[in-house]
C-alpha cells in the first residue's frame, strides 16, 4: 500500500516539477493578450501564387506521410526480425548493439531513399533545389556515416550504463544526453564547412547595432554558400557563448530580398540569441528526453532491457514512435520561440513593411503555403504559418506607438 | 585448383634454385631489352591470332590447334621473360617460348570451351585484369604523364616493387630471397592464367588464390601468423553498408593507434635495454595488432561478422596468432625501422591489391551472398603478411616478415608397414 503511494507521490512531484520548468521556459516577450487579426491570404498574394505554393506543398506533405508510414512498417519489421542479425557480429554486447543500431539506420536509409529522391525531383521541378541527383545521393550516404557514429555513441552510453544500472540507466543516461545536446549546440557552427564572413559592411554594422539594441554583445554573422544546392532562402542562429553565430544562406543575399528584409532576418536570428532560445531549446529537450529515456527503458524491458543487444531493433521503433508522438508538442515549443523572435525583430527594427515583404517573399521564393492544413501545421509546422507571421506584423503595427520610427540607437 | 580438385589448364612450374648471378642482375633491365623488343613484335602477332582464335572458338567451340600452340608459346615466353626481368629466375630465357625454364608454365592442349564464356570473354576478364593491374603495375603504367599515373604505377605494382627490392638483395647476397621469388612466381602464374583466358587457351577463370606448386617451398615457421576459420558466407546487408558500418571501428582504431605509437616507442627503448619486450607492452601491442587485422578483414570482406573493439584473441574468424614475447637481437631492435622499410613497401603495394580484392568481393558477395574463395585466400594472405610486418615494426618479434604465399602440400608418402608399426 505504501509503495504505490510513494510512487504516486513521486510521479506527482515530478509532474509538477516538469510543469513548473515548462512554465518558466514558456515566458515570452510576446504580449500574452496579443490578438492576431484574421487576415485574408488573397489580400497578400495573387491567386496564382497561392495555387502554386499549395500544389507544391501538397505533394511534399503526401510524400512525407507515405515515407513515415513506410518507415513505421520497416522499423516494426526490424523490431520483429532484427535480432536475426545478431549472428553477423563477433563483437561483444555493446559492439553487437552498435551493429544492430547501424543496420537499422541502414535499412531506414534504403527505404527512405525513394522518398528523398521524389522530394528532390519535386523541388528541382519547382526551381527550389539545384542539387544534382548523384551528388544528393553521395551527400546523403556520407550523412549516414555521421548518423552511424551518432547511434554508436548513443548506444555506447546507454548500453554501458545499462550494465550496472539495469532498467534505471535512464536516470544517468537522460542527463548525459542533455549534456551532449548542450555540447552539440555549442560546436554546431564549427561543423558547417566553408562559412564566410558577411561581405556587406553596411549589414555588418546593422547586425552590431541590432545586437546592442537587443541588449547583447554583437554576434558574428556568417554566410553559407548554398547557391549550388537551392534557391530557398534561410537563416539560422547557432552556438552558445563564444561560439554564437548568425548564419545567413547566400540565397538571402542574392538580390531577391531588399536590405530592409534582410535586416529583419538578422534581427530575428539575433533575437534567438538575445532571448536565450538556444539554451531554452536544450532545456526543452531535457524535458522531453528524460521522460523519453524512461519510456524507452520501460518498453524494452521485455526483451532484456537496453543492456541486451536484442533490444536495439525494438528501441529504434520505440524512439521513432515517441518522436512522432512528441512532434506536435515540440512544434508548439518551436513555434512559440519563433514567434517571440519575430516579435523581437519587429521591436528592434520597427519596420513592419520590411517584415511583411520578407514573409510574402517566403511564399513566392520558397513556395511556403501561407495557410497549410491543420494536421500539417500540427505535425510539420516548426514556424508560425506565413499568415500568422503577417498577422503578428499587423498586430504589432496596430499596437506600436510609431510604427515607422527607427530604433533610437540607429 | 578447382573446388572439384581439377588442376588449372595453365600451371606454374618452379625449378629455380634461388642462386643469382650478380653481373646479370646488375644489368638485368638492359639485358632484357632485346627480349622486350621481340615481345612487342610477338604481342602484335598474338593479338591478331587471338582475334582469329576467338572467332574460330566461337564457331567450333574449341580453339584451333595451330593458334593454340602459337598463343601458348607466347604466354610461356612472356612468363619466362618477366620471370627473368623481375629476378624470379636467373638464366637468360630463349626467344621461342620453349619449356624448361626455371620459372615456367605448363599449358594443356586445346579443349572444348563454352561458347557463352567465349562470346563475352573480354568483359568477363575485366575483374581479373583489374587485379592483375595492381599485382604487376609497372613504371609509367596507365600511359598518362600526370600525377595520377605516377601514383598508380608506384602504388599498384607489387611485382615491380618486389623486383626493385630484390635487385639490391640479389646484388648483395647473390641469392634471391625465397619470399620475394615466391611472391613473384604467384604474380607470374596469375598473369599467365589471365593471358591464357584472354587468348582463348582455356575458358577456366584465372585463379586469384595465392598458392604455388610444392616445389616452391613452404613458408618458414614464423612467430606471427593468420588463422582463418571463415565459412565464406556473407550477409548482403552488412556487405552493402560495409564501409559505413566500419566507421566506428576506423575512428576507434585511429584513437588506439596514438596509444599504440607511444607504446611502441617505449617498447623499443625497453627491448633495446632488456633484450625482450616486457609482457604488458607485448600484450597491449598484440591486442592492437589483432584488432587492426580484425578491422581490415571486416572492412575488405575477408571476414563476415562485425568485430569486437578490444582485439581479443580467438574471437574472430580471421585472427592473428602472435607468440608470447621472446628474446630479440639488440642490433635488429636498434635499426628496426630502417630494416622494416622494404617490408613496408611490399605491404603497401599489397595493400592496394587488398583494396581491389575488397572491391571485387563487394560485388560478388552482394550478388551471391558468399565470398569467392580465391579472393578470400588472397585477402587472407595479404593480411597475414601485413600482420607480420606490423608485428616486426611494433617489436612483437624480430623475425623478418616472409612475403611468399603458401605452397601446395605434397601427399604424405606411404609408410612401410614395419615403420608404421614401430
Amino acid at each position: 500500500m505504501t509503495r504505490p503511494l510513494v510512487r504516486a507521490g513521486l510521479l506527482t512531484t515530478l509532474g509538477l516539477a516538469w510543469a513548473a520548468a515548462a512554465a518558466l521556459l514558456w515566458q515570452s516577450r510576446v504580449p500574452g493578450d496579443l490578438a492576431l487579426p484574421d487576415l485574408d491570404a488573397g489580400e497578400y498574394f495573387a491567386a496564382s501564387e497561392l495555387g502554386r505554393a499549395r500544389r507544391y506543398e501538397r505533394f511534399l506533405r503526401l510524400n512525407f506521410v507515405a515515407s513515415q508510414v513506410v518507415l513505421l512498417a520497416v522499423l516494426a519489421l526490424y523490431a520483429w526480425r532484427g535480432h536475426r542479425l545478431l549472428r553477423e557480429s563477433a563483437a561483444g554486447r555493446i559492439g553487437t548493439g552498435m551493429l544492430l543500431g547501424m543496420l537499422g539506420l541502414a535499412v531506414v536509409w534504403l527505404t527512405q531513399l525513394p522518398f528523398g529522391l521524389a522530394a528532390l525531383w519535386w523541388d528541382r521541378r519547382h526551381g527550389v533545389s539545384r542539387e544534382e541527383y548523384p551528388l544528393w545521393i553521395v551527400d546523403n550516404w556520407l550523412g549516414l556515416a555521421g548518423e552511424f557514429l551518432f547511434v554508436c555513441l548513443a548506444l555506447l552510453i546507454v548500453m554501458a550504463l545499462a550494465a550496472p544500472l539495469r532498467e534505471r540507466w535512464w536516470i544517468a543516461g537522460g542527463p548525459v544526453f542533455v549534456a551532449l545536446a548542450l555540447l552539440f549546440t555549442f560546436i554546431y557552427p564549427y561543423l558547417i564547412p566553408d562559412l564566410e564572413r558577411l561581405r556587406d559592411s553596411e549589414l555588418r554594422t546593422e547586425a552590431r547595432s541590432i545586437a546592442r539594441s537587443q541588449g547583447i554583445e554583437p554576434v558574428p554573422v556568417r554566410v553559407e554558400d548554398v547557391d549550388e544546392l537551392t534557391t530557398a532562402p534561410n537563416a539560422e542562429a547557432g552556438g552558445l557563448g563564444p561560439s554564437r553565430r548568425v548564419i545567413l544562406w547566400s540565397t538571402l543575399l542574392d538580390g531577391r530580398f531588399p536590405d530592409e528584409a534582410v535586416r529583419v532576418v538578422l534581427a530575428h536570428e539575433i533575437g534567438h540569441h538575445s532571448r536565450d532560445h538556444l539554451r531554452k531549446s536544450v532545456a526543452w529537450y531535457a524535458l522531453f528526453a528524460i521522460p523519453g529515456a524512461y519510456l524507452l527503458a520501460r518498453s524494452t524491458r521485455r526483451v532484456g532491457g537496453m543492456g541486451n543487444p536484442r533490444a536495439v531493433p525494438l528501441s529504434l521503433l520505440v524512439l521513432f514512435v515517441l518522436e512522432l508522438l512528441a512532434l506536435p508538442a515540440q512544434n508548439v515549443v518551436s513555434r512559440h520561440l519563433e514567434a517571440e523572435a519575430d516579435w523581437v525583430a519587429l521591436e528592434t527594427t520597427r519596420d513592419p513593411a520590411a517584415a511583411r515583404v520578407l514573409f510574402q517573399r517566403f511564399t513566392t521564393t520558397a513556395l511556403a503555403e501561407p495557410s497549410p492544413p491543420t494536421w500539417s501545421y500540427l505535425l510539420l509546422g516548426s514556424h508560425p504559418t506565413i499568415m500568422q507571421r503577417l498577422a503578428m506584423v499587423e498586430a504589432w503595427r496596430a499596437g506600436a506607438p510609431n510604427p515607422n520610427a527607427r530604433p533610437p540607437d540607429r | 585448383m578447382a573446388p572439384d580438385g581439377t588442376p588449372h589448364p595453365i600451371r606454374l612450374v618452379v625449378a629455380d634454385d634461388l642462386r643469382r648471378s650478380r653481373l646479370t642482375v646488375f644489368f638485368r633491365l638492359l639485358l632484357a631489352l632485346p627480349h622486350l623488343v621481340w615481345l612487342t613484335v610477338w604481342t602484335v602477332a598474338a593479338l591478331l591470332a587471338a582475334v582469329a582464335s576467338w572467332v574460330a572458338t566461337l564457331l567450333r567451340g574449341q580453339s584451333p590447334a595451330v593458334l593454340h600452340r602459337f598463343l601458348a608459346a607466347y604466354v610461356r615466353y612472356s612468363t619466362q621473360l618477366f620471370a627473368y626481368l623481375f629476378l624470379a629466375a636467373n638464366p637468360y630465357p630463349a626467344f621461342d617460348g620453349a619449356g624448361g625454364y626455371p620459372v615456367d608454365v605448363e599449358l594443356d592442349p586445346p579443349a572444348r570451351q563454352s561458347r557463352w564464356k567465349t562470346g563475352f570473354r573480354m568483359p568477363l576478364a575485366l575483374p581479373a585484369l583489374f587485379l592483375l593491374a595492381v599485382l604487376t603495375g609497372g613504371p609509367g603504367g596507365g600511359g598518362s604523364s600526370g600525377d595520377e599515373a605516377w601514383l598508380y604505377a608506384s602504388a599498384g605494382g607489387v611485382a615491380w616493387a618486389v623486383a626493385f627490392l630484390a635487385w639490391f638483395a640479389c646484388l648483395a647476397r647473390g641469392r634471391m630471397p625465397r619470399g620475394f621469388r615466391n611472391l613473384l612466381a604467384y604474380v607470374l602464374r596469375f598473369s599467365a592464367q589471365v593471358s591464357g583466358y584472354l587468348f582463348l587457351l582455356t575458358d577456366r577463370y584465372p585463379e586469384a588464390g595465392p598458392t604455388l606448386p610444392a616445389a616452391a617451398g613452404q613458408p618458414p615457421e614464423h612467430r606471427v601468423g593468420l588463422i582463418v576459420e571463415d565459412d565464406g558466407r556473407r550477409s548482403r546487408l552488412t556487405v552493402l553498408f560495409r564501409a559505413l558500418i566500419a566507421v566506428p571501428h576506423v575512428v576507434w582504431l585511429a584513437l588506439w593507434s596514438v596509444a599504440a605509437l607511444a607504446a611502441a616507442v617505449l617498447s623499443w627503448l625497453l627491448t633495446l635495454v632488456l633484450g625482450r619486450t616486457p609482457s604488458p607492452l607485448h600484450r597491449f601491442l598484440a591486442a592492437f595488432l589483432r584488432y587492426a587485422i580484425h578491422v581490415s578483414a571486416f572492412f575488405w570482406l575477408v571476414a563476415n561478422p562485425f568485430p569486437g573493439f578490444v582485439g581479443r584473441e580467438g574471437r574472430y574468424p580471421v585472427d592473428a596468432r602472435i607468440d608470447p614475447p621472446a628474446a630479440q637481437r639488440r642490433l635488429v631492435t636498434a635499426f628496426r625501422l630502417p630494416l622494416a622499410l622494404p617490408a613496408l613497401l611490399v605491404a603497401g603495394t599489397l595493400g592496394v591489391a587488398l583494396a581491389v580484392v575488397g572491391l571485387l568481393a563487394w560485388f560478388a558477395a552482394l550478388a551471391t551472398g558468399r565470398m569467392p574463395r580465391p579472393l578470400r585466400e588472397l585477402g587472407a594472405f595479404i593480411l597475414g603478411y601485413t600482420a607480420q610486418v606490423d608485428a616486426y615494426v611494433l617489436l612483437l618479434t624480430d623475425r623478418y616478415p616472409y612475403s611468399g604465399p603458401p605452397a601446395e602440400r605434397l601427399p604424405e608418402p606411404e609408410q612401410p608397414l614395419a615403420a608404421a608399426a614401430a
